[in-house]
Formats: structure tokens, C-alpha cells, sequence
């Protein structure tokens, strides 16, 4: 499937900015089963200084400054990528064991074991504790296939919180989502990899888009899509496998990645230290267009 | 071969446990051989003496202005750095050994820096664990894959040695982000060297610059490839860092301007220091800001200590960071059990200075080891926060013992156990005698082109009890000197050239923030000395006037009071309404005015900011002025101790403040380069001078009262002023009024008159930089041409008459007027020369 993704972030500032500092991570990264078509970055005003590298983690980063003064500053990625579906479902009852995978996370010295084991420890946004390991144990019974528990993790995740974006923002801590049972798609993806976590497994987190369909017999709204966010868990037999805990699905041709890291915090999509502009008023708008197979 | 005296006859009572070593008596009680010829001397000088040259050493340091701020203490800023007058003696064979180990350590911690941010073949080669490194908070993905130029990515380096009972020294850790104390060692050198100058030259002792001349090669060596002459800054978070002294001390030292954050910018891919002739290029940044707080974009957003964009600039290689970014992974005390691996692999050498055992709680079998020994061990964080410490086990209740073993279980891979040992003693002076202290070394090195450099020496520093092993300036730990014999006489090096008086500067260099200190520095100390004249004479006047009970006395007092309120801004004060019991009873207003330091317009308030502007620019001021800006504050505390007992006896103290607010005018007056430091510290003095006149003037005669009043009133004032005297030469008359305000306002021959200091301030304004195509005049010289023009068509007769409402509205206008322009002076100065911008903030 072909998709074309608009991501337009506005800032306008109450008085005028003269000097910002800003990084982007809005760029569709390279991976398996998604290719980047065509990608391009608008930038209002015109930045005086632009490069762009790969971070830690293999994303594309843009980082830029502007010098003009303006009281809004506009960042519009639009990228075109080819998503290939990913491979067969499996019969989730085969396969290791989650008890052998942390078996083998830990002691394996292979280079994509060690990748994978960074993944396993704490990190900004996520800190495995006693509370998130209790809420995962249902799911990591004794022997059970580790994709298996995954599975049933993120099952019971989408059953038993309510999507509410009312009721978290960035700085909610884990605890009072898990206290709550609300939030967004970023605080179900931090606390499955919190629960995972607590098992002494790796999971990491994943940024990106996903295709909404309109209510049927309704035309869709432009604009009306969101970024999105889920996570991915390393399984030494298929390699990185995504679970969607918000959609309770397995990604299949409608997720875009855009980029991975430890949590929220290494996959920031924009990051910015402004000099003046006082208070700011920010409006996100995303885009995702099937351009069809 | 001298027979060596026993410690009786020169230290009576030094103990000697069982177990633990001492420096200086070996297991028999007789002096070591490189410490016999010290103590003969210190034997022949006597406790009295030793003792003096002691407290000798203390003032040096005090004059100098060597300090350590004390965190979570109301009396901890600035606190006086404690030395104690006997050195560590360390003989040149040992010394030479212990080199050895040190500078093999820092090409192993040099090797591992490059290979954590580059390959990190130690973690795939297991000679390393990942949760190690990535679990540290040190270890900074962004900054991966950054190198600097040259071969060594770890600039410079610190070691904590102590010797364990075994006689080996051992490391207990290392220091790579900002090492400090290599600043303090150097000013504990220049004072013990200057009170036991004979003594130190007789044992030989290495000196100590060339690790200094080191450094700067070592920086210089750093700089992108295209500097020629690399324009170094030092980067402080600022005056309430711990060390700040140091970081002033350095930059002065070498000559480098001393920055913060926000003296610095990033412009088309490069560092510029923000001066007041515009934006500069900056090669070196010799940091002692911690990484994590140096690029809010990249790093930790909600830090005010660095320059957004940083990380960049040092990704495209066009500035160079000593230490780089991310060294702070080095000092995770984990990594010291996996050394020898490390030394076998990139070195194929056995480690040659050993470090304290240390087990890392991520491992299965070091884990049980640490929680089974728990109570005999100390406990450290792999990543240790500010105002962290380490926690000994044997301190530890049952309860607490439990809690940590949970803590270290929960994560154990945050934790490592370090065997506890007993350090080696050294005397140190006690009340009169010598005792035996626990004692710590702490070793520099650097790295120039050619290799890694120890100093000879270092910081030596011991615990303030016997067998306190738990040794940190934060806790109160005193410092020694540290002397390495040589067996042959050693050569001086060149002298610091931090010496003579007056501000050093860097020319055109002199960052906004400085001036805009210095302006400050300026406008307090001439508030403060207006003030206490001021004061002076009124408290004068309130204690010692035969005739209290004549009306004249009584409203010239009046007034005088009011002008005070006026003068130091602390309204309502005497004008508050309702202000009969006030003005009848004014001592505790008055003494609130000279003590109160939470009160703004205060004497101990203006004193205090007149410091903390001073202290900011810590590094301009050659050590004359610093003491006397030092005696300054001194006095103000002196007074507000002697507030408690009353107005009356603050009289005397209010001459001697006095005394030193004109040493510290006359000191700047006179051995001040007359850069664009002295101008901004002499606009800010003739400013502020001017606004008090102003007021003062303003206050007392607006409203006209009788001429015995008056005349009570002018001689108060005159006093005030230091005018009396000259008054009396002029006019040779009866006090009165025209030709009082002649004098004070006209006369531009009086250092202290409104026309005198409009002028001098012409002069200076016309002098600051500007943009080189501007023709037109600037604002600052419109607002003083305006003032000038007001004083200069001014005439006595109308500026004494009286309107119809029974004020002397003249008077009264041109002087508000003349106030307005020169506030309007100090805010176009801020806005044109001190201007930072805006605080940057963090988008979200």
C-alpha cells in the first residue's frame, strides 16, 4: 500500500521570535517493510542553517535554526512511503518461550541480541516497577510463547483502559495511567514496554501514523488524522514484531513508522528552544492519503 | 645520615593505631626519610610559630579571595577555604611509580571514552557490560560518534588516591567531566610558599606551573584546524557554583575570558562569545559545566547553563569541548572492576595502580557478594546525582540495611559495593598540636599533543575528624598542600602574571554580562558610600546636638530623615503618613537602613549586591582589590553584628566602611587599565552619584522652611558631601543656600557636583563602542546633552523662588527632569551594551 503522510505543526507566538533552535524527527525512516518514496521538509520562515544526520538510533534527524524575527513558524514533512504488510501470522502458541528469550537476551552475545537488550532497561519515560510487573503477570504465565504474551498483554491493555485525551498529557507518570485506566496511544505503548520491561524482556517504542477510515458512508475529514504511537518487541526467532495496544491489532499496511527509541523522549517529532514569543498557541494537523496498492 | 628524632619531642601525643599508616612515622614510630627534613624545621619553628605562619596562610587565602560554596547552607557561600599548614610529603621514588599509574590510567580511560562514542568494541567484546554503560547517566547518545580533533578525546583528568593499610595507594575514583582542585592546589602552593618560603625551597619540591603551561598547550592543541590563535573561554554555571572561585581563578590564571551560558550564542554553525564590540568566535571551550546541562535543545531542556545549539557546533567540528560532552560516563565507579580486562585488551599491560575493590551489583555473583557484606562495605550510585554521597554500611541501622538491600535488589545494576578501607594518616595541626588524619590525594593530568601530563603534586585533603573517612569540601573536609621531593633543587617557573592592581580584562573581548556586572559593581558601591555618609551624618546629628529641643534642630532632623528615605530608595520610611512616632523615635528605622539585608535599598543590601556584582566578574579583579572588596562586606557584617546593640555604636564602624568604600574608589581610580571595564565601573559610579545628589537635593529644599533650618540643614549635608571644607574655602561666609546649590549643582571644578559628574559622564559615553556607520549622536549622549543643557541655562534666582503653593517648583521640576534623564541614561546602557535578549524557552 502507498501512502502520502502531511504533518503540519504551527506555533504562533504572542510576540515576535527572533532566534529559535529546533530538531525534527518527522521523516519516515528506512525499515524492512516500509520504503520512503519521496520525503521533503517546509520550513516558515526560512531557516538560516540546516543539516540533517542519524541519531543513536538510526532516525533521521533534521536540525535547523532561524534568525528571522516571525510570530509563527510553521513545519510541514510530507512524505510519500510503499508499506509492504508484514509476514504471515503465526500461530501464536509456537515459538520460545518467554522465560527463554530473557534466557537468551541476557546471555546471548550476538550483535542483534545485544541491540535488542538496550531496549530492556529503564529509560526517561519508563521505569519497570513492582506495580507494572504486577499488572503484567496474567500475561507471563509460566511457558508461555513469549508472542503469545505479548499478544494477550496488549489484549487485555485495550480491554482494560479507556482512550481518554482529556486525561493525560506528557508529563503523566506511568503510575497514574496505570491507577486510572485512561490515556493515550503514547501511555498505552509506554506501559506495555513498562510491563514488558518488568519481565525482563526488550521492547521499544515506535512513532509514526496510521491510516483512519471514516465512519462508513462518510467522507473523510482532511486533516483529521493524528500521530500515533505503539510498540515493538524483539523475538529472536522473527526479529522486531509491532503490537498496536490502542487499536488492539497487529500492524499490518496501515501503520507508517517514523522512527523508534527507548520511549517518547528519544523519538521527540519536534524540539525547539526559542528566544521571546512570550506565550504560544500550537495546532498539529496529519494527514494520511491512500494512494492506493 | 642525621639520626631522626622521635615524634615525642616536636609532636607530643600524635597516636599511632594499630593498623592504619601514617605518612610520616613508619611502624617503628621514627620519622620517614623525605619527611625528616620538614619536621626538624617545623620542630625549630614550634607549634607558636607554625601555628602564625598558619593563620598567616589562612589570610593569604582569605585576601585572595579563595572560597567554596557550601551547598544547603545559609553560610555556605562563599565560605573560606581551609588549608592546613602541613603538606603531604610524597618521596620522588613513590612519586615516580605513582606517576606511572596515573598517566597509564589516562590513556586507558582515553581509549574507553573514544570507543564508547565510537565502536564500542568493549561492549562487544563482553569487556564491558551494556547495562553498565547504557543504565549511566553520563552516557549520552547524542553525543555518539562525536570525536575531537586529535588523538585524545579525554582532555583532562582526575584520580582520588588514598594509600589503604597495606601501604599500596590505591584509586578510589576518577574525575572526567570538569575536574576540580587544580586551582585550589595551586593557590595552597602560593600561600604556603610565600609564609614557609625557606622551608619549601629546602625540601625540593616539584613546582607546580608547568602542569599549568601544559594545560593551555593541551587546549590549543584541540582547536578546529583553521584557528591560528584559538580564542579559549572557561564556561561556569555562574557565582553559586561550589567551585566558582576556581573556575574565576583559572580563567584569570590563563588568561581566558570566564563565560556563562548566555554570554555565548551559536551563528551559521559556530560558538560566539556575545562582547560588548559584538559577536567574537570561539575555538576552545574549556567547560566546568556538567554535559547534561550544556545544550537545552539536545540535552536537558530545563537548563538555563548552556548555549542552545552547542551539541551541533561540536558534531561539525568547529569548536572543540574540554572535556567533550558525554566524559561523564568515565566517572561511573563500575567501570573500575573491568579495568585490568580493558588494559589487557587495548594495552596488553597489567594495570600498574590499582583501583579500590568495587563489585557491580549487575552481575549474579558480585550481587550476593555486596548484599551478604552489605554492612561492611560503602555503597555508591553508578551515576551519582549533585548533593549525592556515598553511604557507609558500617553507619547503617539494622533497618536502613534492609532498605538498601531492597534498593540494590529493585535495580542492581545502579550500584556497586566499594570495600571500606582505612586510609593512610598524615599530621595535621590541631588546636597548637599535630594529629593524625585520614587523607585523600586528588591528581590531575592532562593531555597535550605528545601524551598525558601529571601534576606533581595535587589537592590533598582531610577529614575534619580522626577517622572520618567520609572526605568532601561539601562536608567539610580541609585541604593540604601536597609535596612531591625531588632529590635535586628545582627551578622556578615563571611567576603567575596574575599580580599588580586594578582590572586585568580581555580587552574588547569583555563579555556583555561583565560590563553589565562592572556597571553595577559601580552603581552599588556609590550607593552604599553616599549612603553610610549620609547616614553617618544624620546619626551624628540625632546623638550629639546640645539643642535637640529647638525647632530648627527638630525640622532640619526631619528633613534629614526624609532624605535618607529618599536617598536609599527604602520608601515609605520617613514619609510615611501617620509618621509622628517615627520621626520622634527614628533609631530602629534608622538601624533597619544600615543593617537589614532583606531590605532592598538597605546599606547591608547595597553591600551585598555590590559583592555578588563583584564576585561575578571574579576574575577581572587583581587580588588588591578583591581584598578590599572583601573588607567591605566584612565590615557590613560587623555592623549588623553590632546592630544588635544599638544605633550609637555603629559610629565608628561607619567611618571605617567608609575608609574602605574610598580605598576601593581610589584603588579603581588608580591602577584600573583603562578599558571598557573601568568605563562601565566609573558610568555606573557617576550615575548613581548623580541620581543621589538628585534626590537628596530635591528632598531637603523643594519645600522651602526657615533659614536657621536651612542653615542646619546645608551643613549637614555639606558634611555629608566631604564639602564642608571646600565650601568654607569658597565662600568664606555664612552657610546659605544659593551658594550651597552653586557648589552642589553648577560648579564643574567639585568632584561632586551634578554638573561635574553630567560631564565626566559625557566623556565616558563617547567612548563606549558603537556600530562604527552610525553619525548621528547616540541615545545615551541625547539624554546627557538634554541634562547638561537643563544644569546650564539653570540660574540661582529662579531656581530659589518660590510659587504661589509655597514650593520652589523650579528647583523642584529641573532636578525631576534631570533625575528622569539619567534613569532613562541607565536603561539605554542596559538596553544598548547588557542586553542578553530574552531567556530562551523550551518549546513543548
Amino acid at each position: 500500500m502507498r501512502y502520502r503522510v502531511t504533518h503540519t505543526t504551527t506555533y504562533r507566538y504572542q510576540q515576535a521570535v527572533g532566534l529559535s533552535y529546533n530538531e525534527v524527527r518527522m521523516q519516515p525512516r528506512p525499515c524492512p517493510n516500509q520504503q520512503l518514496l519521496s520525503s521533503q521538509l517546509k520550513i516558515t520562515p526560512l531557516p538560516c542553517d540546516y543539516r540533517t544526520r542519524t541519531d543513536f538510533f538510526g532516525n533521521q534527524v533534521a536540525w535547523f535554526s532561524i534568525r528571522e524575527p516571525h510570530r509563527e513558524f510553521v513545519v510541514t514533512a510530507s512524505s510519500e512511503v510503499q508499506i509492504f504488510p508484514q509476514p504471515v501470522q503465526l500461530d501464536f502458541s509456537h515459538g520460545m518461550s518467554w522465560e527463554l528469550v530473557r534466557e537468551a537476551l541476557w546471555n546471548d552475545r550476538s550483535e542483534p541480541l545485544l541491540e535488542a537488550r538496550q531496549f530492556a532497561l529503564d529509560s526517561p519515560f519508563v521505569s519497570a516497577d513492582a506495580e507494572l510487573a504486577g499488572y503484567a503477570q496474567a500475561s507471563f504465565t509460566p511457558g508461555k510463547a513469549l508472542i503469545e504474551a505479548i499478544h494477550d498483554l496488549m489484549q487485555r491493555i485495550h480491554r482494560d483502559f479507556t482512550f481518554d485525551p482529556e486525561f493525560t498529557n506528557l508529563a503523566t507518570p506511568l503510575t497514574t495511567v496505570l491507577q486510572h485506566r485512561r490515556g493515550v496511544c503514547q501511555d498505552f505503548a509506554h506501559l506495555a514496554i513498562g510491563c514488558i520491561r518488568s519481565q525482563g524482556l526488550a521492547a521499544r517504542y515506535v512513532s509514526g501514523y496510521i491510516e483512519t477510515l471514516p465512519p462508513p458512508g462518510k467522507k473523510k475529514l482532511v486533516g483529521a488524522d493524528a500521530s500515533h504511537a505503539w510498540f515493538s518487541v524483539y523475538l529472536p526467532d522473527l526479529g522486531w514484531m509491532d503490537f498496536d495496544p490502542t487499536n488492539n491489532q497487529l500492524p499490518g499496511d496501515r501503520h507508517i513508522i517514523v522512527a523508534w527509541g527507548r520511549d517518547y523522549s528519544d523519538v521527540t517529532p519536534l524540539k525547539g528552544v526559542i528566544f521571546g514569543g512570550q506565550n504560544h498557541e500550537l495546532k498539529v494537523a496529519v494527514e494520511v492519503e491512500n494512494l492506493g496498492v | 645520615m642525621k639520626t631522626l628524632s622521635t615524634p615525642e619531642a616536636f609532636a607530643p601525643g600524635y597516636r599511632l593505631d594499630k593498623g592504619i599508616h601514617d605518612e610520616m612515622l613508619d611502624e617503628t614510630g621514627r620519622v620517614r626519610p623525605h619527611w625528616a627534613h620538614l619536621m626538624q624545621a617545623l620542630q625549630q619553628l614550634g607549634p607558636r610559630e607554625v601555628g602564625q605562619r598558619h593563620q598567616e596562610a589562612l589570610k593569604l587565602l582569605r585576601e585572595n579571595g579563595v572560597t567554596y560554596n557550601v551547598y544547603g547552607d545559609p553560610d555556605g557561600i562563599n565560605r573560606p577555604w581551609q588549608l592546613d599548614p602541613i603538606p603531604l610529603l610524597l618521596s620522588g621514588d613513590e612519586w615516580f611509580d605513582i606517576e606511572a599509574g596515573l598517566l597509564q590510567r589516562a590513556e586507558l580511560l582515553n581509549l574507553i571514552l573514544a570507543d564508547l562514542y565510537g565502536p564500542r568494541q568493549l561492549i562487544k567484546k563482553n569487556l564491558l557490560p551494556l547495562e553498565l554503560i547504557y543504565n549511566h547517566g553520563g552516557f549520552l547518545r547524542v553525543c555518539d560518534q562525536v570525536r575531537l580533533p586529535g588523538q585524545h578525546q579525554l582532555v583532562l583528568c582526575a584520580a582520588d588516591l588514598a594509600r589503604g593499610p597495606d601501604k599500596k595507594m590505591w584509586v578510589l575514583g576518577d574525575r572526567t567531566q570538569a575536574p576540580s582542585g587544580a586551582g585550589y592546589a595551586l593557590e595552597n602552593r602560593l600561600a604556603m610558599s610565600r609564609v614557609l618560603p625557606s622551608l619549601f625551597r629546602d625540601t625540593h619540591v616539584h613546582r607546580l606551573a608547568r602542569f599549568f603551561q601544559s594545560l593551555r598547550a593541551g587546549l590549543n592543541a584541540i582547536a578546529p584546524g583553521d584557528a591560528d590563535t584559538p580564542r579559549v573561554v572557561v564556561l561556569t554555571p555562574g557565582p553559586l557554583n561550589e567551585t566558582f572561585f576556581e573556575h574565576a581563578y583559572l580563567a584569570s590564571y590563563l588568561g581566558y575570558p570566564l563565560v556563562q551560558g548566555d554570554d555565548l550564542t551559536i551563528r551559521d554553525g559556530y560558538v560566539w562569545l556575545k562582547s560588548l564590540v559584538g559577536l567574537q568566535r570561539v575555538d576552545v571551550i574549556l567547560r566546568r559545566v556538567d554535559d547534561n546541562y550544556c545544550d537545552p535543545l539536545e540535552l536537558r531542556e530545563d537548563s538555563r547553563l548552556g548555549v542552545p545549539g552547542l551539541l551541533e557546533v561540536v558534531r561539525r567540528g568547529n569548536v572543540a569541548i574540554a572535556n567533550p560532552l558525554g566524559s561523564g560516563v568515565l566517572e561511573n565507579p563500575g567501570i573500575m572492576p573491568f579495568l585490568p580486562g580493558i588494559a589487557k585488551y587495548f594495552l596488553g599491560q597489567t594495570l600498574k595502580l590499582n583501583s579500590i575493590a568495587t563489585w557491580w551489583c549487575g552481575q549474579a555473583r558480585e550481587l550476593n557478594y555486596v548484599l551478604a557484606n552489605l554492612e561492611r562495605l560503602v555503597i555508591k550510585p553508578i551515576y551519582r546525582k549533585p548533593g549525592e554521597h556515598s553511604v557507609f554500611g558500617h553507619q547503617l541501622s539494622r533497618v536502613q540495611l534492609a532498605d538498601w538491600r531492597a534498593r540494590i535488589k529493585a535495580r542492581p545494576a545502579l550500584y556497586v559495593g566499594q570495600e571500606y578501607e582505612s586510609f593512610s594518616t598524615v599530621p595535621a595541626m590541631v588546636s597548637g598540636g599535630y594529629e593524625p588524619r585520614q587523607t585523600l590525594l586528588r591528581c590531575f593530568m592532562v593531555a597535550r599533543a605528545d601524551g598525558y601530563t601529571l601534576m606533581p603534586g595535587g589537592l590533598s585533603r582531610s577529614a575534619p575528624q580522626y577517622g572520618n573517612m567520609m572526605i568532601t569540601n561539601q562536608t567539610g573536609g580541609i585541604s593540604k598542600d601536597t609535596w612531591v621531593v625531588a632529590t635535586e633543587p628545582q627551578h622556578p617557573a615563571i611567576p603567575s602574571k596574575r599580580s599588580g592592581g586594578g582590572l586585568t580584562g580581555h580587552g574588547n573581548a569583555l563579555p556583555s554580562r561583565a560590563a553589565d556586572n562592572i556597571f553595577w559593581v559601580g552603581r552599588n558601591a556609590e550607593r552604599a558610600e553616599g549612603g553610610v555618609r549620609l547616614l553617618r551624618a544624620t546619626i551624628k546629628k540625632l546623638f550629639s546636638n546640645p539643642d535637640r529641643d529647638s525647632l530648627d534642630y527638630q525640622l532640619s532632623l526631619e528633613t534629614l530623615l526624609r532624605c535618607v528615605t529618599s536617598m536609599t530608595g527604602t520608601y515609605p520610611g520617613f514619609f510615611a503618613e501617620d509618621n509622628e512616632g517615627l520621626l520622634q523615635a527614628p533609631e530602629a528605622e534608622l538601624l533597619a537602613i544600615v543593617v537589614d539585608e532583606s531590605r532592598a535599598g538597605s546599606l547591608a543590601n547595597t553591600v551585598n549586591r555590590m559583592t555578588q556584582s563583584g564576585y561575578a566578574v571574579r576574575d577581572l579583579w587583581s587580588s588588591d582589590t578583591w581584598r578590599v572588596i572583601d573588607e567591605i562586606e566584612e565590615q557590613v557584617s560587623e555592623a549588623r553584628r553590632l546592630g544588635k546593640t544599638g544605633l550609637w555604636s555603629m559610629q565608628e564602624q561607619m567611618d571605617q566602611l567608609i575608609t574602605t568604600l574610598s580605598a576601593f574608589s581610589g584603588l579603581v581610580m588608580e591602577s584600573m587599565t583603562r578599558g571598557n571595564g573601568w568605563l562601565f565601573l566609573d558610568i555606573g559610579r557617576r550615575l548613581e552619584r548623580g541620581l543621589q545628589l538628585v534626590s537628596v537635593l530635591r528632598t531637603a529644599f523643594a519645600m522651602p522652611q526657615s533659614e536657621a533650618t536651612e542653615t542646619r540643614l546645608i551643613e549637614s549635608l555639606l558634611d555629608t558631601s566631604d564639602n564642608l571644607i571646600c565650601y568654607r574655602q569658597h565662600y568664606r561666609s555664612n552657610l546659605e543656600l544659593a551658594s550651597f546649590l552653586e557648589l552642589l549643582l553648577m560648579d564643574p571644578n567639585n568632584p561632586r557636583s551634578l554638573a561635574y559628574q553630567i560631564a565626566r559622564l559625557q566623556e565616558h559615553v563617547g567612548k563606549l563602542p558603537r556600530e562604527p556607520s552610525t553619525r548621528r549622536i547616540s541615545a545615551e549622549e541625547r539624554l546627557l546633552l538634554e541634562a547638561s543643557c537643563i544644569l546650564n541655562i539653570a540660574n540661582i534666582e529662579d531656581l530659589l523662588s518660590v510659587s504661589e503653593a509655597g514650593i520652589r517648583e523650579a528647583l523642584d521640576q529641573q532636578l525631576s527632569k534631570i533625575y528622569a534623564l539619567l534613569a532613562a541614561l541607565s536603561d539605554t546602557l542596559t538596553a544598548n551594551y547588557f542586553r542578553h535578549g530574552d531567556a530562551p524557552q523550551s518549546l513543548s
